[in-house]
Formats: C-alpha cells, sequence, structure tokens
C-alpha cells in the first residue's frame, strides 16, 4: 500500500489531482441537472414539490459518488501512463479521455430523448449483409474507435493540447465547484427527508 | 285403485302454499353467512392497471384470459364497473377505504388516506376474520402499511421480490423509501427509457444486473417484471406463496392480494411473448384530446404487449383458482378478482395517471367467484370500486359500516339497488398539501347510460372548464359528445356533480 501510495506521488501532485477529480464531476453533474429539470414537473404534478426537490438532491448525492468512482478509475488508468509525461500532460490525457467517454454517454442517451434512429435505408443495407448484428457492433466499434484515437492521436501530437485542455479545465472548475455545492445541499436535504 | 290423497290431504297440503311461496325467499336467507354461524372466507385478487377494455368478457377482440373466461363461465360478472381514480393512489384508497377520492383525499401519488380511515377500512370491517395483505406496488403498499394495525399478516414489499441492488438503497434510506428509490431509478436504469440521470455507471449496472437474474431472463425475453425500478418480480413466486400461506392460516381469513401486473412495464413471461404479434387486430382510431402528448403512433405496439401482459395475469390467476381448488378452500372463500384504475393507449393519452378518463382508464373488471354458485351471472348495471367493502362486509356476515359510499352489490344486496344511482370517478389536485380543497380536477359522473366527464382548473380548460357528455351504452367508445345536443342531461349531471363537489370539499375549505 505505501508502495502504492509512493507510485502515485510520483505521477501526480495535490492540485492535479483536484483539477482531475472536479473534472469528473462536471460532465455527470451536468447531465443529471439537465434530466433532473426535465423530470420536474412531471414528478410535481404527480406528488409534490418537496418530492422533486428530494429526488435532485438524492441524485446530486448519486452524482457526487459517481463521481468519485470516476475519478479513482481515471487516477488508476493514469498510473500506467508512461513515467515520464509530467503531471499536466497526465492530467490533461486523462481529461480528454474522459471527455470523449461522457459525451459518448451522452449522444446514446440523446438518440434516445430525441428519438433519432438510422435512416430506413442503412438499415435495410445492414440486414441486407445477412449479419446485421454483427455489422451493427462492427460499425458501432469504427465509430467509437475512431473518436477515440482522433483525439488522442491530436493529443499527443498537437503541441498546444495541454495548454487548450489545461485552460478548458480551469474554466470548468468553477461550475464543477458550484456542483459539488449543490452537492452538499443535496445531501442536507436527503438527511432532513430521512430524519423526518 | 284409491285416491292417493283424500280431501283432507289436499287441504293439509293447500295449508303449506304459503310456505311454498316463501321457501325460496327463506332458503336465501339462510344462505346469507351471517345466518350460518360460518363465514366465508374473502380473497381480494388486484391486478394493477387492468382495464375492462382489454377484456374479451367485457368485448375486447383479442382472447387476453382464456382462462378467466373459462373460470368466470360460474362466477358474476360485473359489465359497467368503475375504479374510484385512474391510478394507484386514488384509485387503492377507494378499494380500502370504500370511499371516493374526494373524500379519503389520498389524491397525489404516494399520500396515505386522511388519518380518519386508519381504523375505518376493508380491514377494520372484518374484525373477525384472520386478515392478510401484500401488494408489490409500492404506492398501494403506503395503505397496506397506513392500516397496519387492522391487519393480522402484513407480507412486507420485499419479501416476494427478487433480490436487487435496489434493495440496498430501499434499506439505507428506509425512511424515505419511495422516493429514494425513485431516484435510483432515474439514475440507474437506462435501459428502460433509454436514458437515466448517470452517465457511465448505469450501463454498468445493467450489466451486473441482467447477469443476477441471467437465468430468469430466458423466461422472460423483455425483462423481468418491475415495479418500475430495480424491484423484479415474478408472479409465480407470489402465486405459490400466497396458496401456502392461506392453507396455513386461520379461518376465516380475508386476503387483499394486489399484484402489479398488467402494469407498465409489460414484461411477459416467454410463454406469451409475441402471442399477439400480426393478428390482424386494429383498434378503433380516435382523435387526439386536449390532455393528450403526442400522437398514437406508438399505440399500436404498447397495446399488444400490454395484451400479452394479461395472458400472463390470466395464467397466474387460474393457477392460484386451482391451487385454491385443490386445497379445498375454495369452497367456502369469496374471490373478488379486479383492478385498482384501467390503462389507455388512445387519443394521445398513454397509459394511467392521465388527466382524461375516458373508459379504458376507469372501466376495470369485476368478477365475483361465490362459492357453490354453478351458473354465471351477468350485472350490467353501473358499479363502484366504493361497492367492494360494503360487499364483502356483508358477504363475510358482518355489518356493513355506515362510513362507506358503496352499497352491497347485485345480486347480495337485501334491498332493491337504486334505478338512477351516481357513479363517480374522481382525479383531483389541489395546491398544497393536506387540507385544501380540490382545485384541479377531472370528474366523472355516471347515470344510467350517461357519463358526463368535468375537467376544470387545468391550463388546457380555462374559464369554466370543459364539459363532455357520452351514452355509453349506444356508444361505448365515447366517440359522440352529446353535451351540445343534449344540454339539459348535461346540465342537470353537472349541477349533481358540482354539488358533490363542494360537499367533499366543505371541510377543506379555510
Amino acid at each position: 500500500m505505501k508502495k502504492l501510495f509512493h507510485f502515485a506521488a510520483d505521477r501526480y501532485t495535490k492540485q492535479g489531482l483536484w483539477s482531475l477529480f472536479l473534472m469528473s464531476v462536471f460532465p455527470q453533474h451536468l447531465w443529471t441537472l439537465i434530466l433532473v429539470f426535465r423530470d420536474m414537473s412531471w414528478i410535481i404534478k404527480r406528488t409534490n414539490v418537496w418530492d422533486a426537490i428530494g429526488n435532485a438532491s438524492y441524485a446530486m448525492v448519486y452524482a457526487f459518488f459517481e463521481s468519485v468512482m470516476v475519478f479513482c478509475v481515471l487516477v488508476l488508468m493514469g498510473l500506467i501512463t508512461p513515467k515520464r509525461w509530467g503531471v499536466n500532460k497526465r492530467i490533461a490525457f486523462l481529461t480528454v479521455l474522459f471527455l470523449t467517454a461522457a459525451i459518448w454517454g451522452m449522444v446514446s442517451q440523446l438518440l434516445y430523448l430525441w428519438t433519432i434512429w438510422l435512416p430506413q435505408s442503412v438499415l435495410q443495407t445492414i440486414a441486407e449483409t445477412g449479419r446485421p448484428l454483427f455489422m451493427l457492433y462492427l460499425i458501432s466499434l469504427a465509430l467509437v474507435g475512431l473518436t477515440v484515437t482522433l483525439p488522442v492521436f491530436t493529443f499527443l501530437v498537437w503541441k498546444k493540447a495541454i495548454p487548450v485542455t489545461l485552460d478548458f479545465m480551469d474554466r470548468i472548475s468553477t461550475l464543477s465547484t458550484l456542483y459539488l455545492f449543490l452537492d452538499v445541499v443535496g445531501l442536507v436535504i436527503v438527511v432532513i427527508r430521512n430524519l423526518s | 285403485m284409491t285416491n292417493p290423497i283424500n280431501r283432507r290431504d289436499f287441504l293439509k297440503l293447500a295449508s303449506l302454499l304459503p310456505l311454498g311461496v316463501a321457501a325460496p325467499r327463506l332458503l336465501k336467507t339462510f344462505d346469507d353467512p351471517s345466518m350460518q354461524g360460518q363465514p366465508k372466507n374473502v380473497l381480494v385478487i388486484v391486478f394493477d392497471a387492468w382495464s375492462a377494455y382489454n377484456v374479451p368478457l367485457y368485448g375486447y377482440e383479442r382472447n387476453t384470459t382464456p382462462n378467466i373466461n373459462r373460470l368466470a363461465k360460474q362466477a358474476i360478472r360485473y359489465h359497467n364497473h368503475y375504479a374510484g381514480s385512474d391510478y394507484t393512489t386514488p384509485g387503492t384508497a377507494t378499494l380500502l377505504t370504500g370511499v371516493l377520492p374526494w373524500t379519503h383525499r389520498a389524491l397525489l401519488g404516494n399520500e396515505e388516506a386522511d388519518e380518519y380511515y386508519t381504523t375505518r377500512n376493508l380491514f377494520s370491517a372484518l374484525p373477525d376474520h384472520y386478515r392478510i395483505a401484500y401488494t408489490h406496488n409500492k404506492w398501494a403498499n403506503t395503505f397496506l402499511r397506513q392500516f397496519h394495525r387492522e391487519i393480522d399478516e402484513y407480507i412486507p414489499l420485499d419479501k416476494l421480490m427478487l433480490e436487487s441492488y435496489d434493495k440496498i438503497i430501499q434499506q439505507v434510506f428506509r425512511n424515505d423509501e419511495d422516493l429514494s428509490s425513485v431516484s435510483w431509478t432515474r439514475n440507474m436504469r437506462v435501459n428502460d427509457e433509454g436514458y437515466a440521470y448517470s452517465l457511465l455507471l448505469s450501463h454498468l449496472y445493467e450489466d451486473l444486473q441482467a447477469k443476477k437474474i441471467k437465468d430468469l431472463l430466458k423466461l422472460f425475453p423483455r425483462g423481468l417484471p418491475t415495479t418500475g425500478s430495480d424491484n423484479g418480480f415474478i408472479v409465480e413466486q407470489a402465486v405459490d406463496y400466497v396458496a401456502e400461506r392461506l392453507r396455513a392460516i386461520p379461518q376465516p381469513f380475508a386476503g387483499y392480494f394486489h399484484f402489479l401486473p398488467p402494469h407498465y412495464p409489460y414484461h411477459t413471461s416467454k410463454e406469451f411473448t409475441d402471442a399477439f404479434l400480426n393478428d390482424g387486430y386494429e383498434p378503433i382510431e380516435k382523435p387526439v384530446d386536449i390532455f393528450g402528448t403526442g400522437g398514437n403512433k406508438n399505440y399500436p405496439l404498447k397495446r399488444r404487449i400490454y395484451d400479452e401482459y394479461i395472458l400472463y395475469c390470466d395464467k397466474e390467476f387460474e393457477r392460484l383458482y386451482n391451487l385454491l381448488e385443490t386445497s379445498g378452500l375454495l369452497e367456502n372463500t369469496v374471490i373478488v378478482l379486479t383492478s385498482d384504475h384501467g390503462e389507455s393507449f388512445e387519443r394521445g393519452l398513454n397509459a394511467h395517471n392521465i388527466d382524461a378518463l375516458y373508459q379504458p382508464v376507469i372501466r376495470i373488471p369485476l368478477m365475483i367467484f361465490d362459492p357453490g354458485r354453478t351458473q354465471g351471472m351477468d350485472v350490467y348495471q353501473s358499479t363502484s370500486a366504493t361497492d367492494i367493502l360494503p360487499t364483502l362486509a356483508h358477504l363475510a356476515g358482518a355489518s356493513s359500516p355506515d362510513w362507506t359510499e358503496g352499497t352491497v352489490l347485485p345480486p347480495f344486496s337485501p334491498m332493491p339497488q337504486i334505478p338512477d344511482r351516481n357513479i363517480h370517478v374522481v382525479r383531483g389536485y389541489r395546491i398544497k398539501n393536506g387540507h385544501d380543497p380540490i382545485t384541479i380536477g377531472s370528474l366523472i359522473q355516471i347515470r344510467e347510460n350517461y357519463k358526463l366527464h368535468y375537467y376544470y382548473g387545468y391550463e388546457q380548460t380555462p374559464g369554466v372548464g370543459v364539459v363532455r357528455l357520452f351514452d355509453v351504452k349506444s356508444d361505448p367508445e365515447e366517440m359522440n359528445d352529446l353535451a351540445k345536443i343534449k344540454r339539459e342531461t348535461a346540465a342537470e349531471l353537472l349541477d349533481d356533480l358540482k354539488r358533490k363537489l363542494r360537499e367533499a370539499d366543505e371541510p377543506y375549505r379555510k
């Protein structure tokens, strides 16, 4: 354990970890808030305002725990990046990876929310291959692979990638801090609901 | 050969004539359980969100209930039976208290009934019975918990649920179990609606959950029946448990078992998956209502998978019936088969808990299986969910409570039925919780053939509200609004309805 701690200490600084944590918080909380507000009127109509606030509070608490878990996974992933990388590069790289995954998470759900389906002609073509499921997986893999490879490649070859990413992280950190404040408010409301 | 009956014998026999005339009536009196000293067991089986519209016994074209059709040949079949409201909370409260939502005031989701009914309900009305109750439905469970002092054996909801991670959330937040669980579902169940609050963990979570129930999933290709959250269950387990408990508990018993199917999500078993696929059934196209959201595009599919879920209920009801028959309990048990509200797939009105109260969402099945009855019977007069409680009290030999708003159902009622009785269905909102009048409402009044809809307080119904009138006997699909043609009838029914609402709201006016 001590060895692991030292191993990690070589690769991260406190400031770097905090920045990474704030980045873990951002997409998850943003998405949660969007959907919570979407559900607000539905819950108020069926129960009451207090329950709608309660739902939002639980959602923020759950989002916080998800952010912590994502953060832990990212930190562990960072440990297998090259040692010669500086802390900033490592943090920026992990951020790019995570944001790509989060955007894919959002897109996959937006397809349902906006009821976007593949055009009939494309479906027809896939069906005509005789192995439609295999083809769908293949197309998905190619698409996801491309969207991960492209930003990672750009990150590695583009000199300005690190400062641009860090600058973006800096701007986002204020919002993430606000989300963390909302988490605390949510936790207080959850406690009140469970005490009463 | 001598005449076997002389004049004296004839006169003796003639004196028995009045007795002969009175005998059937007298025998009927002796048939009354209260006169026998051996009260009957009563068993209420509720299938949640089960619309009479989708039952062939009431005219539906698809054969969704082949087993119930057969069993019901010996039952009393009520063809115009109405729920108290259009979703679980007010509908179940009406069933259990025998009063309408504007009286019990459980109007919003997961609310309890007015405190007055904590000791006045179906269970308190049967004090000499061993009372046992269970439900899969969280909102219905709220009432079982509210009335638990009147129940001898309250079976906790979790008892007949499969293991799930959702249980952990419910245990951690046990004082706020319902909402924490709803929020957890919204966070994690990405497969249900295609989206969830959680971006990444939801997918991992669904995979873990699927692995846990891998074997059962083979039997339920559309997913396990759930309460909408993680709480998966299978009705087979519930039916086996109920039959086993009923055999073990003291008699007479009064059981209330409220199963969730065919409530959404419509996850039928493999046996019935696609049973109605391409069967050629085409529902009547109806215009989108003012409360409708979206069009009717997905309704044929939703209706089909709902109908296939009813097949599952039908099979499990038959199994329960057979288990009771085998154990001999059926000989002394009255079974009431019904629902708490219906389900809609028309006019842009999806499922239930909707503001417009057309027939599919409020007209529900009611069948009473009375032991010893060999001939079925059809009752066409309108009846209400408020009638269940007084009827069961009567059948169990207890006196009918004076606080119920229902009447003993035909043919059990010793009193003649009121020919122009009003039946009401109530959906209401208040500005705040607690003691407030109903400021927004959807109200129905049915008298003889006429059904009056009255909607007020909604943004879709500005001013004095919207009134519709249908002759549901000649126009059961409610296609021809008669409100402007039969103005007098509409006005009379509306005045009556408003007066009833004022009376019900009176204690809640400041």
